[in-house]
């Protein structure tokens, strides 16, 4: 009996061990994995690995504009069917007035090379009549083109593009930016050659995107050129406020000694604007620094937030949160685990981190399943229908998640939805005693939400865009119909 | 069951002999060499500690110690270590001080199969003193192989000798397993 009992001990240690893990590996043709969340429409992208969606209502009609990475080893260029040529990957167009059957409209090459060494990931688009000199029938898209620079294109017509100037050039890098569409100033996340790391804003004033002018460099000290020492960590991203906030929240890191930076927009841009040591510290409120394990790739502003709990508090009923997300970079867990973070920022000179959230590893053994499991990033739409209620994370191999954020102190998962691998999407590899042993997933790199509430999910692995929606209780959490 | 169980015990050999092979693989060995490891001395980073060593003066021209370690994932895939900013940055040189100073252009330098560049620089430590110390990133594919050596000798003596032991075939096979997944 003993021996018995032993044995079945045993099998149980191989099963956890090797068993379980496994599977759960996606295969093709097996259906999406989902809570509370469902599938509405599907579009492949051209299988073109996704970074930024951004869903612009335009007119009567709602347009996604994708932003991607460049090719891969095996396909560097793929062919676009609408041209019949192969093409680099740039920024796909995609109509989905009707999200059950988007509509590829174009794509707009971007730059030669592959993965992050080409394409155009970033998108921001805002409408000409919105912007302070903008032509009132244009709608502007601003893109960061490959590492080299940026342009703005009109895309009024979004199935015929029309490029309106291009802005820098041979710059080291570029990533997340960011265009107050009121006021026209761009924060572009750059790598001007002079300066001591990859990533740095670039400050311009695009309220005529016909005739950028440049307002000034900015970084953390150390950064600037002419400096010695260490070097802080590099730019991810920021977010802007506008006038009436009057603050930016820098992110720096993407996965390891995550900052975030709080900055007075007033004194930011009408400041000493040389980049010395002084006059970049001159416009910062504060700084927060992260565990060296996490990066911050978004910083998301919540202002106001009234939270339940200290409902019958005298003071403090209301806070001002930031949602930090950081970024897994290494496949199958080989890093700390990147996930979500809330700070607490009413206090600006002392922000604090209040709570965090990651998917549970074990729901999926998603460390087995390949690629990289933890977050990436979040949606930043600030339109009504989720805003301050409701949060969209993706986690890569554990798809997107949908979190209840009404209380920032105890974020709680409501939904998910992880979607089926195709035949277009993509190996990802890690190297095991010198040989590389590559695994497929879904890989969900970037979301986003439009006013109606619908989710827009992209792939890097090139599974292309699920457009989703609330089901059951998390629509119910939404306060949707 | 019996299968099942004999399937178990293979099971569990297989990962004893692999947790076997990284503890022979956690290290090179220095036998033979002016070289001796010493304990990382550096409190927890972002990325997980490396190796250290130490090379007396006698055999150095004067004591430098060495500290070296993969940064996976933190290099650009295309570009490699493109420029000596790049060195300023993820060379280590924080760990010993905050406040370096170049003392010159860097170096293109390869050790095995690995590219990269070498900068020597003057820190300021915090008691003070003046160190020499010199800078290397080294690129495998996507992946760093980063290391900087300090000593009290001439930044060419403390380069020349760091990169003879960087170069030797034990620390060139560790490299290697450490960014190959061995």
């Amino acid at each position: 009996m003993k021996s018995r009992a032993f044995g079945i001990a045993l099998i149980s240690i191989a099963f956890v061990a090797c068993g379980g893990a496994y599977a759960q590996q996606q295969v093709i043709g097996a259906p999406p994995e989902a809570s509370n969340m469902k599938l509405v429409g599907y579009n492949d992208l051209q299988a073109r690995s996704a970074y930024q969606p951004t869903i612009h209502h335009q007119g009567d009609r709602y347009i996604a504009y994708i932003g991607h990475h460049g090719g891969t080893d095996e396909i560097p260029d793929p062919v676009n069917p609408l041209t019949g040529k192969a093409e680099p990957n740039g920024t796909s167009i995609v109509d989905v007035t009707d999200p059950a059957h988007p509509k590829y409209l174009h794509h707009i090459p971007g730059q030669e090379g592959k993965y992050e060494g080409g394409g155009a990931q970033m998108v921001r688009v805002c409408d000409g009549k919105s912007l302070p000199k903008g032509d009132p029938n244009a709608v502007y898209l601003l893109r960061a083109v490959g590492s080299q620079g940026h342009e703005i294109w009109n895309v009024a017509d979004p199935a015929n593009p029309v490029l309106v100037t291009k802005i820098g050039e041979n710059l080291k890098d570029t990533h997340k930016n960011f265009w107050e569409c009121d006021t026209g100033i761009a924060y572009l996340v750059s790598g001007a050659p002079d300066w001591r790391t990859r990533r740095m804003t670039q400050i311009y004033d695009l309220s005529d995107p016909a005739h950028p002018q440049k307002i000034r460099d900015f970084g953390l000290p150390g950064q600037e050129p002419g400096s010695t020492g260490a070097v802080p960590t590099e730019l991810h991203g920021m977010i802007s406020t506008g006038p009436q906030g009057n603050r930016v929240y820098f992110g720096y890191g993407t996965d390891k000694g995550g900052i975030m930076q709080i900055v007075d927009r007033d004194k930011l841009l009408n400041g000493p604007k040389e980049p010395t040591a002084q006059n970049l510290r001159y416009p910062e409120i504060s700084e927060m620094a992260m565990s060296a394990f996490n990066g911050a790739h978004t910083t998301f502003p919540m202002k106001d937030m009234p939270i339940a709990e200290f409902a019958n508090d005298k003071d403090g009923k209301t806070r001002d949160i930031v949602m930090l997300v950081d970024e897994a970079i290494l496949n199958e867990c080989g890093e700390p685990r990147q996930m979500v973070w809330f700070a607490d920022v009413t206090t600006e000179t002392r922000p604090m981190m209040i709570s965090s959230w990651t998917v549970p590893e074990a729901s999926g053994h998603f460390c087995e399943r390949g690629g990289r499991f933890g977050s990436h990033s979040s949606n930043e739409s600030m339109a009504p229908v989720y805003y301050k209620k409701m949060a969209f994370i993706a986690f890569f191999n554990a798809g997107v998640r949908a979190l209840d954020i009404r209380d920032p102190y105890h974020p709680k998962e409501v939904g998910y939805f992880i979607p089926s691998i195709t035949a277009a999407t993509d190996k990802r590899c890690v190297p095991v005693d010198g040989a590389q042993r590559c695994k497929v997933a879904i890989q969900t790199n970037n979301v986003e939400t439009d006013d109606r509430g619908y989710i827009y999910i992209v792939d890097r692995a090139n599974t292309g865009m699920h457009i989703l929606e609330l089901t059951g209780a998390a629509r119910k959490a939404a306060g949707l119909p | 069951m019996r299968g099942l169980l004999i399937a178990c015990g293979v099971m569990l050999c297989t990962l004893s002999g692999v947790a076997a092979v990284q503890h022979v693989r956690s290290g090179p060995s220095t036998a033979g060499s002016n070289w001796h490891e010493i304990a990382w001395p550096f409190p927890r980073d972002g990325w997980p500690a490396g190796r250290a060593f130490r090379c007396d003066a006698s055999a150095c021209g004067g004591e430098v110690e060495l500290y070296v370690r993969p940064k996976i994932g933190f290099c650009n895939c295309d570009t490699g270590v493109a420029d000596d900013d790049e060195v300023d940055r993820v060379a280590d040189l924080d760990l010993m001080s905050r406040r370096f100073v170049p003392r010159e252009t860097g170096k293109v330098i390869r050790i095995s199969d690995m590219a990269g560049r070498a900068r020597s620089y003057d820190l300021k430590m915090t008691d003070g003193s003046d160190h020499t110390a010199v800078g290397f990133a080294l690129s495998h594919r996507c992946d760093l192989m980063v290391a900087v050596a300090q000593g009290e000798g001439t930044a060419e003596g403390v380069r020349r000798a760091a990169v003879e032991f960087l170069d030797t075939s034990d620390m060139t096979h560790w490299m290697s397993s450490a960014l190959n997944g061995g």
